[in-house]
């Protein structure tokens, strides 16, 4: 799914190099659940915009999903990004003018897929994360639980392979928070690829693997 | 291009594109109601114009192409409303001799001439002519019949009223056959005029008494030497003729060397362009106007349009990462601020056709709408929505994803 070779990425102020990371090598498979977890600073949240195809690489060779995307345009990303990659954020990031099933179907908008019936399938997800009565609801009507669970059952919708969470729970009480994060468990167990990227170590076992990163460096990658 | 790949898609966008409008319609309504107001004064220039250039051209047919018109005074007196009799009866006959001249009808006209017809009063212009006065307007009438060459000659107390004078003293009345005081002559009606409406600068076109010549010049007011106005057509060139006018007039008035014209010389031609000249200063106030009006709504929408563009940032950050391209974004955005001043000026158009009525009655002149009116304004409507929108479009395309997730 994920192959990372020696990546490498430097921010330039002036003349000073910055490097964030420093030789990533990370291979995910499909099907697995990794918390990638790093204290602020660590370059997690770099290597996570450029996993989701956010953002590119100074050195190195990516392959997402058996494609080099290293040289590929705009256009070519945000279709990659569309057809393969659910994001989720720390602060949900619904759009306040869209009610919970028109945010759910933001990706379908500029989808190549050929999804059925996107709106009743929407629904169907909404449904399933108990979000039924909450359809026509706009985000400022909804509480961060909620609102973080429509982000999800958005990041689901277009089908993708990869769920891409920075932060999820990071703005939300601990209960609501681990009702999140086995919700990923959940979809996990259905055979989706997730990765959490977070700061907080009471996630790090929810996963099944743990990558941590320090310094712009891989220091611990075991299964939990 | 893959920005819609299905019909759904482009519903889904129009649709969504039309709820961010709502959502931010504190701000929308400023820039809509701009283009609004610039559209409504495009779409009455034109319409006014229209109206003013069709008026010209039944003006135009209605006199004829080769009709000349001989007052007396001369054109500086003329503009400032001074009216002096120059024109003697003889001259009028003068100019019947000159080559090409036929239909020639003189016209003296008394103002402000009480009419009464039982307890109803109206003043008006009692206009004297000759038989020739209705066919040389093409004017029809609605009953009665003119008065022939024996009324004429015989300066009999008939007849005709216009369709204004008609409606005050009869108000529908039959009025055939009926007596009414021209002054203090006892005046038999013999014909209504048909209604014509409207007139450019002057008094109403359907408010007046038409009668002999002869029986105003006699019985009404002493003035058997001067008429107001000579009217006449040519089967000649019109410049040519109305050179041998004026010099036959200016020998007739003894007038030598440089002196100035006592007389004032209008064909149908400078009608045309009188009101070429009206169309073409109402283009210039209210042109500029519009353009003006376009041109500040277009830097509001484009400045607020701004301002959102930092709070919508988020918004551009999730539909990037969702797959939209930055070319997705342009166009998106550039689709907004065209849809606002679209119905903005859909919003102006219907505006000018409510105010259109209301313009008429208050400048009398009659508005013209037309698919090029529409055209027009929904093109002037479109650009400036294009214009305005695509710097704030252009940046908005512009703005990374993690930039602006991060935000």
């Amino acid at each position: 799914m994920i192959v990372l070779t020696d990546i490498r990425k430097s921010y330039f102020v002036g003349d000073r190099e910055l490097p964030i990371l420093k030789g990533i090598n990370l291979t995910v498979a499909r099907g697995e659940f990794v918390v990638l977890m790093g204290v602020s600073g660590s370059g997690k949240t770099t290597l996570m915009n450029i996993i989701g195809l956010l953002d590119k690489q100074t050195e190195g060779r990516y392959v997402f999903a058996d494609t080099n995307v290293d040289g590929l345009d705009d256009e070519s990303l945000a279709d990659m990004r569309n057809s393969h990659i659910g994001f989720v954020f720390q602060q949900f990031f619904l759009l306040p003018y869209l009610d919970a099933i028109e945010n759910v179907l933001i990706p379908i908008v500029y989808s190549r897929k050929d999804i059925k019936h996107p709106r009743d399938k929407a629904k169907g997800l909404l449904g399933r994360f108990g979000l039924e009565h909450r359809i026509h609801n706009k985000p400022s009507q909804l509480s961060g639980g909620e609102q973080q669970r429509v982000a999800i059952v958005r990041a689901l919708v277009n089908d993708p392979d990869l769920i891409l969470a920075d932060e999820p729970t990071g703005a939300l009480d601990s209960k609501t928070g681990g009702e999140i994060m086995d919700l990923f468990r959940m979809l996990n167990d259905e055979g989706k690829t997730i990765i959490v990227v977070t700061h907080d170590p009471k996630l790090a076992t929810f996963g099944r693997r743990l990558v941590r990163i320090e310094d712009g460096a891989i220091s611990e990658d075991r299964a939990t | 291009m893959a920005l819609f790949r299905k019909i759904g898609q482009l519903r889904e966008f129009v649709e969504e594109v039309l709820k961010i409008l709502y959502y931010y319609r504190g701000r929308v309504i400023f820039s809509f109601s701009g283009v609004a107001l610039g559209i409504l004064s495009i779409c009455i220039i034109i319409t006014t114009i229209d109206g003013a250039n069709k008026k010209a051209q039944v003006i135009f047919e209605t006199l004829g192409p080769n009709a000349i018109m001989v007052f007396g005074g001369s054109e500086r007196q003329r503009a400032a409303r001074v009216r002096v009799s120059t024109i003697r009866v003889n001259d009028a006959d003068l100019i019947a001799r000159v080559e090409g001249v036929y239909d020639i009808m003189k016209v003296f006209s008394a103002r402000n001439v009480m009419m009464r017809y039982r307890d109803r009063n109206w003043q008006t212009q009692a206009i004297g002519s000759t038989t020739n006065y209705f066919e040389s307007f093409s004017w029809g009438f609605q009953a009665g019949s003119p008065f022939t060459t024996d009324d004429y000659d015989r300066a009999e107390a008939v007849c005709v009223i216009g369709a204004k004078v008609y409606e005050e003293l009869f108000r529908g009345e039959p009025a055939l056959g009926k007596t009414i005081l021209v002054g203090k002559l006892p005046t038999r009606v013999i014909g209504v005029l048909e209604e014509r409406g409207g007139s450019v600068g002057g008094p109403h076109v359907d408010d007046r008494v038409i009668m002999p010549l002869t029986t105003v010049t006699a019985r009404i007011v002493n003035e058997r030497r001067y008429l107001s106005l000579v009217r006449l057509k040519t089967n000649r060139d019109l410049d040519s003729t109305i050179e041998d006018i004026r010099a036959t007039l200016r020998a007739s008035h003894g007038l030598k060397g440089n002196l100035d014209d006592d007389f004032t010389i209008r064909s149908s031609k400078d009608i045309l362009a009188f009101v070429t000249v009206i169309s073409g200063s109402l283009l210039l106030f209210l042109g500029t106007a519009s353009i003006v009006a376009l041109v500040v709504s277009g830097f509001v929408l484009a400045n607020l349009f701004y301002l959102t563009i930092q709070e919508r940032k988020k918004d551009i950050g999730i539909r990037r990462a969702y797959g939209a391209t930055r070319k997705g974004i342009l166009l998106s955005f550039l689709f907004e601020s065209i849809l606002i001043t679209f119905i903005g000026g859909i919003a102006g158009i219907s505006l000018s056709v409510i105010l259109g009525g209301t313009f008429e009655k208050l400048f009398d002149i009659p508005m013209m709408f037309s698919f090029k009116v529409v055209f027009f304004a929904l093109l002037f409507s479109f650009l400036t929505g294009l214009l305005s929108g695509l710097r704030p479009a252009l940046r908005a395309s512009r703005i990374e994803p993690i930039e602006a997730i991060r935000g």
